[in-house]
C-alpha cells in the first residue's frame, strides 16, 4: 500500500479530519466501552 | 471494616484506589502503598522525549489527592508477602520499606483484609548489558526522567548535525530479545523523525527501527488484520507504508544482546550475530517481575505460590504448543488461586504465555515479543478487580461476577506520529478483542473485523491530546471523573 497525494491530503486536512476526529471518537467508544467479559461460558 | 491495600499508584493501582474509596464508605481504609510520589500519565512521556511536554504536563503529586479523597498513603515499596501472616502479626501482611523522608529506610508491616499488587513491571535493562538510560547513547521513554534525558541527547545531537553538517544514525526499537511495548516504541520513531524532519535536516539522518517482531506491525500481538477504509490490510502492510513513506528503514526478527557506546549487538531469527551503529539509539527493555518473595505462617519460603515472575492470577499456565493456546488460557478475575484475597491487574499479572508466536533461531535463542499490557487493560482489569472486592465488602458476594478477559476485551492505541495542532498526525488502531480468539474469529485472525480497524491523520493526533487531558482529569479525581471510561 502506497500513499496517494489524495491519501495525504485527507489526512492532513483540518477540516475532513474534524469530521473524522468524531467519527473516530464514536467507533472507538464503541470499540472500547461496549463491555468485555468472560471467554470461559 | 475491610482494610484494602493497593501496592503500586501506576495507572492500575491508582485506577483501583480511586474507585474503592468512590464506592466503599469511609469505615472502610483504603491504602496506597508505592514508592513515586507522583502520579505519571506514561502514555505521554512520548512528547516528552521530543521536548514538546515537560514532566510537569504529565506528572502530579499524589499526596495533596489522597489526603484529600480520604485515600491512605505511604511513600514505600513492597519487600516480601505474608499471605498467611507471621510470628509477628497474625493478619496477612507485606513488608515494606519507605523510601523517602525521616523513615526512608525504614521497614513496617503492613496488615490487609485484600490486597491489590499493581506494581507493574521491572524495568530490567539488567538483561541486556551496556543497555544503560543515558549511558552508551541509549536512551529510554518508559518514565518521565528518562524521557527528559532522552530529550536532552536528541536535541544536543541535532544541534551538532546542524553545526558539523555530518551525517547522524538513529535507532529506535526493542533493546532484549523478549522485549514488549513495542507501539510505545514505534510512538517515538515517527515522533522523533517529524521533529528532525521539521529541523530541515532529516537527508542528515538515517533513522531505523530495530525489532524484535516477526513482522512490522506485530507489536506483540501477532499482527493483525484490519478494517482500513474500505481496505482489509494486515497491520505489517499498514506499518510498512508509514515507514516508507517517512524513510524509515527497518531490521526485524532481531533481539538485542549487548549494548557498546554507539554500537547495538544482535542477532536474528536465521541465526546471523550482526552490529547496528548509532548515535542515539531509543531501546525499550524486557520488562520483569521485581522478584519478590512470600512466606507461609512458618516463615518458608512459598514464593511459587504467588509468583511466576509477575504474580501468578486465574489464568492457564500449562505449558502448550502455540498452536493449542486458547482464548480461555488468560485471566479473567485476576485473583490469586492460592489466596483469594490477593489480586494483580495491569502489567503485575503473569501472563499465560505470549500473544505473538514464539520463535527461536537454531542456536536456541527466543526472538519474540513478549505479551503487551497497555494502560486501558491495565485501567479495566484495576476497576473489575476493586468492584469485585466491592461487592464482597458490600454484599458478601464472593461470586467475582466482574470478569474481562483479554480475549474479550476491545483496546484502541492511538499512537502518535508527530505532534502538531495542525502538522500532527496519529495512527489510530482498534483490536477487539486484544489477545486473538482464532476459534471464534478464524477467517479475520482472530478478531472481528471492523471492530479492529486502522486510521492515519491528523485526527489521531487531537484524540491522543484529548486522551491526554481527559485521563489526567480522571486520575486527579475531578468532578465525575468516574464518567471517562478506563
Ligand atoms: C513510553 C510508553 C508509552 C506508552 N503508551 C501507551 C499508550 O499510548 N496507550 C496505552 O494504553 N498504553 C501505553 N503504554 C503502556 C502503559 O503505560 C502501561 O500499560 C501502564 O502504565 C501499566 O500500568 P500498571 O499500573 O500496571 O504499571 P505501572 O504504570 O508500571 O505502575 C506500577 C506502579 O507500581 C509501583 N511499584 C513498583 N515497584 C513497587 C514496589 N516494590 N512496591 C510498591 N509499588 C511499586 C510503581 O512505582 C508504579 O507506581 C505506554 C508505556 C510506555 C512505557
Amino acid at each position: 500500500m502506497k500513499f496517494t497525494k489524495l491519501n495525504k491530503f485527507t489526512m492532513k486536512n483540518p477540516l475532513i479530519q474534524v469530521f473524522k476526529f468524531v467519527y473516530l471518537s464514536v467507533k472507538i467508544m464503541f470499540v472500547v466501552a461496549l463491555g468485555h467479559g468472560s471467554t470461559r461460558n | 471494616m475491610a482494610k484494602i491495600v493497593i501496592l503500586g499508584a501506576g495507572i492500575a493501582g491508582h485506577t483501583a484506589a480511586a474507585h474503592l474509596r468512590r464506592k466503599l464508605n469511609k469505615t472502610h481504609e483504603v491504602l496506597v502503598v508505592s514508592p513515586n510520589s507522583n502520579y505519571q500519565w506514561v502514555p505521554s512521556n512520548i512528547w516528552v522525549g521530543i521536548g514538546k511536554m515537560t514532566s510537569k504536563d504529565i506528572i502530579f503529586p499524589l499526596k495533596p489527592l489522597y489526603k484529600k479523597k480520604g485515600i491512605g498513603f505511604k511513600q514505600a515499596k513492597v519487600m516480601s508477602f505474608y499471605p498467611e501472616g507471621s510470628n509477628q502479626l497474625i493478619k496477612p501482611h507485606v513488608k515494606v520499606e519507605y523510601v523517602t523522608g525521616e523513615r526512608e529506610g525504614t521497614e513496617e508491616l503492613v496488615d490487609y483484609d485484600y490486597l491489590i499488587n499493581a506494581t507493574g513491571p521491572k524495568l530490567a535493562f539488567d538483561l541486556t548489558p551496556g543497555l544503560i538510560p543515558g549511558i552508551h547513547n541509549t536512551y529510554s521513554v518508559c518514565t518521565f526522567g528518562h524521557a527528559t534525558e532522552a530529550w536532552k541527547a536528541l536535541k544536543e545531537l541535532i544541534a551538532t548535525v546542524k553545526k558539523t553538517g555530518e551525517n547522524a544514525k538513529i535507532i529506535i526499537g526493542t533493546g532484549h530479545a523478549k522485549s514488549t511495548c513495542q507501539g510505545a516504541a514505534f510512538e517515538y520513531i515517527l515522533n522523533v523523525e517529524k521533529v528532525i524532519n521539521d529541523s530541515g535536516l532529516r537527508d542528515k539522518f538515517e533513522i531505523t527501527w530495530l525489532s524484535n517482531e516477526y513482522d512490522l506491525g506485530d507489536f506483540g500481538m501477532d499482527g493483525m488484520l484490519l478494517k482500513y477504509g474500505r481496505k482489509n490490510i494486515s497491520s505489517a502492510e499498514m506499518v510498512k507504508s508509514v515507514f516508507e513513506d517517512r524513510g524509515i528503514k527497518w531490521i526485524t526478527k532481531s533481539g538485542v544482546n549487548k549494548i557498546e557506546k554507539g554500537v547495538a549487538f544482535y542477532e536474528n531469527l536465521a541465526g546471523e550475530r550482526k552490529e547496528a551503529h548509532f548515535d542515539f539509539a531509543m531501546l525499550i527493555p524486557a520488562f520483569s517481575g521485581h522478584g519478590f518473595k512470600s512466606y507461609d505462617k512458618a516463615g518458608q519460603e512459598n514464593t511459587s505460590k504467588l509468583f511466576k515472575g509477575f504474580m501468578l492470577v486465574d489464568a492457564d499456565y500449562s505449558s502448550k504448543p502455540y498452536e493449542e493456546w486458547t482464548a480461555q488460557d488468560w485471566p479473567e478475575t485476576y485473583q490469586n488461586p492460592s489466596y483469594d484475597n490477593i489480586f494483580a491487574p495491569g502489567i503485575a499479572f503473569a501472563p499465560p504465555h505470549s500473544i505473538s508466536r514464539p520463535r527461536k533461531n537454531e542456536a536456541g535463542t527466543e526472538i519474540y515479543p513478549a505479551p503487551p499490557r497497555t494502560g486501558m487493560p491495565s485501567g479495566i482489569t484495576a476497576k473489575l478487580v476493586a468492584d469485585n472486592i466491592i461487592d464482597q465488602i458490600k454484599n458478601n458476594n464472593k461470586n467475582l461476577s466482574h470478569k474481562g478477559s483479554m480475549a474479550n476485551m476491545g483496546a484502541a492505541c492511538i499512537a502518535s506520529a508527530g505532534y502538531g495542532a495542525f502538522s500532527g498526525s496519529g495512527v489510530s488502531i482498534t483490536t477487539f478483542p486484544i489477545v486473538p480468539d482464532y476459534k471464534k474469529y478464524p477467517k479475520t485472525q482472530g478478531r472481528k473485523l471492523g471492530k479492529t480497524f486502522g486510521d492515519i491523520g491528523l485526527a489521531g493526533h487531537w484524540l491522543k491530546l484529548t486522551l491526554h487531558y481527559a485521563f489526567l482529569y480522571k486520575a486527579k479525581m475531578k468532578p465525575f471523573w468516574w464518567i471517562i471510561p478506563e
